[in-house]
């Protein structure tokens, strides 16, 4: 056994740590925002007013998959890089500095998403605190101008982390100039660049044209281009999100069933294909957007199924490493090996699960890119079916699982409760499959998603099954994730502070079986692949963009933002649902 | 006894999941059981699983 992160690099562990616990509470937060949601929808527990619903909506969006899952990844990948090259940053004030303004830029975010629970919120910067716009923030939605720059300062905290983690690189590889990337560190440098390339577009559609229209600054904008931007970065946060897990995967899984990663090339081979593939695609989100031509769309859902391709190669090189650590193990025969892997061990249980739900999830994920099927899920319920397993339950269940191993080595601590933690995995697990089930089934026959009153009165064409059954049962795996989450942060929590005890965890990881040796070493040549990716984005983008400008021009016609609107829709529709609910709305307003 | 505590916890699990997803799959193929129906299948299941892993009957061959 091989001295523990924490005692070879205190500091570092320290930053890992912090990052930690706040992804932590953000999860925290985001399931109790979860478990209403589910609850308030199928009509069976409503602790808010149906528009209080939409702030709840938007807190669960931006808790989880921004800060729960980026915090996370920043903690793990300061471990990755730190532990790979065995050295840490160049400069701590700079690791501080990233985390310091994740930190703000979530507590500003926080503050405006949370005051939307305020009866009587106050004015800031001109407008009423408040930013029920769901993670999305699509325009005409207005959000308070807080809630844009705490997202900015965020995501700026982000490129300064990929910066922190290049400089650390840079500076092994000064000393080291002949040596390949490690894997780990390779991972991480690939997944930033993919990230800056991407989250460019964000940054723009905000800080050009969102934020001075909040602000009022500027009168108008082009929805249509700020949802293009948005989507162009996107579709790769979802690999922001997954690729940590991935690392995980490729890492830490095979060790724990016993082995060594299959092959190294192929999972450097997978990670630049992301930086490659995934940014040009996200359109396929814009499916049912118009103003976007046809045939832009078809290229897109064209090149969305290549990006099936490295994740067909991770199912293979994963569940191969799986079945080498078994047989390491002493597992035999087609199938019989499976019994030999460690499935007492939570962390190693979980990541499993997670893998097998995220295959399944992958499937559904086909669908949505269909451009002609898509038209059958869009904005229904399926669409969170999908989101469940995969950012919530591949990633979170792997992060959780992860947790496990992790924690011990940043804390010096026994992971206290093993066999609940277990049980917390498996929980998640049936848990996720309820809910999920019962949302795609919903979603196929049109019941819709971002609702908070989703039972009109129309009798829907049920296939399998009956309305109250599916929300029943929806209601029912949302209970179970949020139990299973609870357990997770109390383990975790019990973990922190039990001090005097000794890990049982071995942080080693062994070498691949077939090393970086074995491929080419224009692999790890990053300049050609950030090239080929711009060329590719531009081929994408420059159409589109162009078509959209021209059309629409860059501050757009005339939009002015939602809640001006509101009033006057809302005396002509009050005696629909809808209406209500913009009138609750404008009463909030006033 | 046949298995280990944690290898039962993750066949009951798997076992579960699948009849949640088999009932939708077979309602495509126009056989569609009932919530109760579904139920009885999960206890049935979970019992069989039980009774295998704890009969003493399969322990001789346990390795
Ligand atoms: C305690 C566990 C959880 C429960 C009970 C839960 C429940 C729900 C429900 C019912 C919705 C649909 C709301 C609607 O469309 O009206 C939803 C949406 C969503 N959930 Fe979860 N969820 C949980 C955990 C997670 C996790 C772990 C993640 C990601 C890491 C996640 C990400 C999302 C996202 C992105 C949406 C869509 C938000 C939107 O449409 O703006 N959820 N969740
Ligand atoms: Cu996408």
């Amino acid at each position: 056994m091989t001295d523990l992160f924490v005692d070879s690099y205190p500091k570092q562990a320290r930053v890992v740590r912090s990052a930690f616990l706040t992804a932590y509470i953000a999860l925290g937060i985001g399931a109790l925002f979860g478990v209403l949601q589910a609850l308030h929808r199928t009509d069976i527990l409503r602790l808010v007013e149906s528009p209080t619903y939409y702030t709840i909506l938007t807190g669960h969006g931006v808790f989880l998959v921004i800060t729960f899952t980026i915090f996370f990844l920043v903690g793990l990948y300061q471990w990755a890089v730190t532990d790979s090259l065995g050295r840490g940053p160049v400069d701590m004030r700079l690791t501080w500095a990233w985390y310091g303004l994740m930190s703000s830029g979530t507590l500003l975010a926080a503050i405006a998403i949370l005051a939307g629970f305020l009866d009587d919120p106050p004015t800031v910067l001109g407008s009423e605190l408040s930013a029920d716009v769901l993670f999305t923030f699509y325009a005409p939605l207005q959000a308070n101008p807080i809630f844009y720059v705490g997202l900015v300062l965020f995501v700026v905290g982000t490129w300064l982390a990929g910066a922190d983690w290049f400089r650390t690189w840079w500076s092994w590889k000064q000393e080291n100039p002949d040596a390949r990337i490690p894997l780990p560190t390779f991972m991480v440098l690939t997944t930033m660049i993919m990230w800056y390339i991407s989250s460019i577009g964000v940054a723009v559609s905000i800080l050009a044209f969102i934020l001075p229209w909040s602000l009022g600054l500027t009168g108008s904008l082009n929805p249509t281009l700020t949802r293009t931007l948005f989507w162009y970065f996107g579709h790769p946060v979802v690999y922001f999100w997954l690729l940590p897990a991935y690392l995980l995967w490729y890492t830490v899984l095979p060790k724990l069933s016993g082995g060594r990663l299959f092959s190294d090339p192929l999972a450097r081979v997978v990670f630049i294909l992301f930086i490659l593939l995934s940014t040009p695609v996200g359109i396929h989100h814009q499916y049912l957007d118009p103003g976007i031509s046809d045939g832009f769309k078809f290229i897109v859902m064209t090149n969305t199924m290549f990006l099936l391709l490295p994740s067909f190669l991770t199912a293979f090189t994963v569940v191969a490493s799986m079945e080498h650590g078994a047989r390491q193990r002493g597992g035999d025969g087609y199938f019989n090996w499976l019994q030999a892997l460690p499935w007492r061990d939570p962390a190693f249980t979980g990541m499993s699960l997670a893998g097998v739900v995220f295959a399944f999830g992958g499937f559904t994920g086909i669908v949505n890119a269909g451009m002609n099927i898509n038209y059958l899920v869009h904005n229904s319920l399926w669409v969170p079916g999908h989101i469940h397993t995969q950012v919530g339950t591949a990633v979170a269940l792997t992060f959780m699982a992860g947790s496990y191993w992790l924690v011990p080595q940043l804390t010096g601590n026994r992971l206290v409760g093993r066999d609940v933690a277990l049980v917390q995995v498996v929980l998640w697990f049936v848990g996720i499959v309820f809910m999920t089930n019962s949302m795609y089934r919903g979603g196929l026959i049109g019941i819709p998603r971002r609702s908070a009153e989703p039972q009109y009165d129309f009798d829907y064409e049920i296939a399998v099954g009956s309305i109250p059954e599916i929300r029943a049962q929806l209601a029912i795996g949302g209970v179970l994730l949020f139990v299973s989450a609870m357990l997770f942060l109390v383990l975790i929590l019990l973990t922190a502070f039990n001090d005097d005890s000794e890990p049982i965890v071995d942080g080693t990881i062994p070498p691949a079986l077939s090393g970086p040796e074995d491929s080419p070493r224009v692999l790890d040549d990053l300049r050609v692949w950030i090239a080929i990716a711009l060329v590719l984005v531009a081929i994408a983008y420059a159409f589109p963009l162009a078509n959209i400008v021209s059309r629409g021009g860059l501050f757009g016609p005339d939009i002015g933002p939602f809640p001006v609107v509101v009033e006057t829709v809302a005396s002509v529709l009050s005696t629909t649902d809808t209406g209500m609910y913009l009138e609750a709305l404008v009463e909030t307003e006033s | 006894m046949r298995t280990s505590p944690a290898k039962l916890l993750i066949l009951i699990a798997i076992l579960l999941v699948i009849v949640v997803e088999l009932r939708t799959v077979l309602a495509f193929f126009d056989v569609e059981l009932t919530v109760l129906q579904g139920i009885a299948v999960g206890i049935v299941g979970i019992a069989l699983l039980l009774v295998w892993a704890f009969s003493p009957l399969f322990s001789e061959s346990d390795q």
